[in-house]
C-alpha cells in the first residue's frame, strides 16, 4: 500500500528495547532511517521501554504537531494495550496530548502483509527445498498471561497455511507455552523443518534462547552482532534438515509494514 | 522554532559540548563536526589529524552503542564514548539526528527546561509503572533509594547525567557527588555546554533497585 508524504507530521515507531542487548533495538533504529530515507514525514524517531530514549522523553524529540505513533512490536497485548497507551498518555485512536495529535496505530505484527514478509523469510533460508516436503514452523513467546500474544502467530499460521505457498504444514510453537518449539521435530512429520521466530529483533529470545531449544547451540551464546561466526544453514539434527532463519523483524521491508498501518489508519479513522 | 533551529542558535552563542561530544562548526568546508571532545584538536588539522571520518548522522548509534573496549553502552549517559572518530553533518537538522543518537533526546530535554515545559518524574513514580520482573522494585526503601543513587549515579559511575528527580514529591536526594552534578563532563561553564538531563531514573537504574528490593527483602526474612 501506498502512502501519501505527511510533511506536517512526525512518526514515533515504538519498541521494547533491552539495557542488556546491544541487538534488541537495532530493527527499530533501521526501519527508522529506512522511513527516514523514503522523506514521508517530517520528522522519524524512535522510543522505547528499556532503553533511551523512554516513551516519556519521547514527547521531548517531536517538532510536530501531528504525531503518528506506531508500536513495532509483534502481537496485540500487554504492551500496546496497557503499557504503551499510558506512558504516551494515549485515550484513544487519536488523543490531543500538550497540544499535540497523537494517532495511535496498530502492531506492526498484526497487519495482513505479514504474511509475506513470512514466507520471504522462509525462501531465502531454504531456497532449494521443496515446500511440499518442508514444515514451516513460526515460533514466539508466548505467555499464559496473555492470549492475544499468539494471536498473531495462529493468524499467520492459518492464513498461510491456506495460500499456495505448498508447505507440508504450517504450524505455530512457543518458548513458553504448548506447543512446545524445544519439540519441533516432534512436532514436524517432513524431512525439512523451517523455523521463522516471529520476533522484532535477534536479542535474548530469538537468537540466544531459542537455538538452545532447538538444538542448535548447547548454552545460551553471546548476542547476536558479538558472534564472530553466524549460524550455517541447514542443521542436521535430530534426523531432519533444520532451518532458522534471523527474527521477522529483522527484514528491513517491515519498514512497509509500518507504513501500512499508518495508512491504516488514516483509512479507518481519518477519511471520514 | 524547531529544535534544529534552536540547536544552531545555541552553537552560534557559544555552546559548543554536549556529554563527551565536541561541536565545531566551519571544519575544512563542513558546517558541522562533531568528535570525541579529547580528539577535538585533531579534527583541525589535515584530513582530519588521522581521525575515522563519518559523513553523516548515519553511523553516529554505531559509535555510540560500545565503549573502546566493547562494553556495551546501556545508558547513553556513561562517560565511555569511543574515541578515534569524527563525524561532519551537512546542517542541523543532521546534526539533530546524531546528537539523538549519542545522547537521545537530551537536546530536546534541555530546550524544554529552558522553556519551562520539562517535566519530571519522581523515583516512585518509575518506579510504580514497573511491570512483570521489574514490579518488586517498587519495593526499595526510601533509605535504599538514597543509597544506591550514591552507587550508581554520577560522574565517579561513569554516568554524566544531572539529576532531576526526587524519590517522591516530598523526599529530595541526599546531598552527594552523584546529586550535585551539572550534567557536564568536564569543566566547562553553563555557558559552553547543554548539559545532559537525566527527568526520570534511567532503566538501568530501576534494574539496580530491583536487585537492592530482593536483598532488603531478603534481609528482613526470618533465617531458616
Amino acid at each position: 500500500m501506498s502512502i501519501a508524504a505527511k510533511p506536517n507530521s512526525a512518526l514515533l515507531i515504538v519498541g521494547h528495547g533491552s539495557t542488556e542487548n546491544p541487538d534488541s533495538s537495532t530493527p527499530y533504529f533501521e526501519h527508522a532511517d529506512e522511513i527516514r530515507q523514503r522523506g514521508l514525514f517530517a520528522e522519524v524517531h524512535c522510543c522505547f521501554w528499556k532503553e533511551e530514549p523512554s516513551m516519556r522523553e519521547a514527547f521531548y524529540l517531536i517538532d510536530a504537531d501531528d504525531v503518528y505513533v506506531v508500536p513495532d512490536f509483534i502481537s496485540e497485548g500487554y504492551f500496546t494495550q496497557d503499557v504503551i497507551p499510558r506512558e504516551l498518555q494515549l485515550t484513544g485512536a487519536t488523543t490531543v496530548v500538550r497540544g499535540k495529535s497523537f494517532h495511535y496505530c496498530l502492531p506492526v505484527g498484526v497487519h495482513r502483509s505479514m504474511t509475506d514478509l513470512i514466507l520471504k523469510r522462509a525462501r531465502e533460508v531454504a531456497p532449494d527445498i521443496a515446500p511440499s516436503e518442508t514444515t514451516l514452523i513460526i515460533t514466539g513467546h508466548g505467555t499464559g498471561l496473555n492470549q492475544n500474544s499468539t494471536k498473531a502467530i495462529r493468524d499467520q499460521v492459518d492464513l498461510i497455511a491456506a495460500s499456495n505457498a505448498g508447505y507440508a504444514a504450517v504450524l505455530d510453537a512457543y518458548m513458553e507455552e504448548q506447543p512446545f518449539i524445544a519439540e519441533w521435530d516432534q512436532l514436524s512429520q517432513t524431512p525439512n523443518v523451517v523455523v521463522v521466530p516471529f520476533f522484532i529483533s535477534d536479542g535474548l529470545h530469538s537468537f540466544q534462547d531459542i537455538p538452545v531449544m532447538l538444538g542448535i547451540e548447547s548454552e545460551v551464546g553471546a548476542a547476536a552482532s558479538q558472534r564472530e561466526v553466524f549460524r550455517h544453514n541447514p542443521h542436521h539434527l535430530r534426523g531432519k534438515m533444520l532451518y532458522y532463519s534471523s527474527a521477522i523483524g529483522t527484514e528491513r521491508l517491515l519498514a512497509d509494514v509500518i507504513l501500512d498501518q499508518v495508512a491504516d489508519f488514516d483509512n479507518l479513522h481519518l477519511s471520514l | 522554532m524547531s529544535s534544529a533551529s534552536q540547536l544552531k542558535k545555541l552553537l552560534q552563542n557559544g555552546i559548543h559540548r554536549i556529554g563527551q561530544l565536541e561541536l565545531q562548526t566551519n571544519v575544512h568546508g563542513f558546517q558541522y563536526v562533531i568528535c570525541h571532545f579529547l580528539d577535538c584538536e585533531n579534527t583541525v588539522q589535515p584530513d582530519f589529524g588521522g581521525l575515522i571520518v563519518h559523513h553523516g548522522p548515519a553511523d553516529a548509534r554505531d559509535l555510540s552503542t560500545y565503549s573502546e573496549d566493547g562494553t556495551y553502552r546501556f545508558t547513553k549517559g556513561q562517560t565511555n564514548l569511543k574515541q578515534g572518530w569524527v563525524m561532519t553533518l551537512a546542517n542541523e537538522n543532521d546534526l539533530l539526528l546524531a546528537l539523538d543518537q549519542f545522547y537521545p533526546a537530551c537536546v530536546g530535554l534541555f530546550l524544554a527546561q529552558q522553556g519551562g515545559i520539562l517535566e519530571i518524574e519522581s523515583l516512585r513514580e518509575k518506579l510504580n509503572r514497573q511491570t512483570g520482573m521489574y514490579r518488586f522494585a517498587r519495593s526499595i526503601s526510601d533509605a535504599g533509594a538514597q543509597a544506591l543513587i550514591q552507587q550508581v549515579c554520577g560522574p565517579a559511575h561513569q554516568c554524566a547525567k544531572k539529576i532531576l528527580w526526587q524519590i517522591d514529591d516530598a523526599t529530595p536526594l541526599d546531598d552527594s557527588e552523584a546529586s550535585r552534578f551539572n550534567g557536564i563532563p568536564s569543566s566547562l561553564s553553563e555557558m559552553e555546554a547543554i548539559p545532559l538531563l537525566c527527568r526520570e531514573a534511567c532503566n538501568h537504574f530501576v534494574a539496580e533497585c530491583r536487585k537492592a528490593a530482593k536483598a532488603e527483602f531478603d534481609a528482613k526474612a526470618p533465617q531458616a
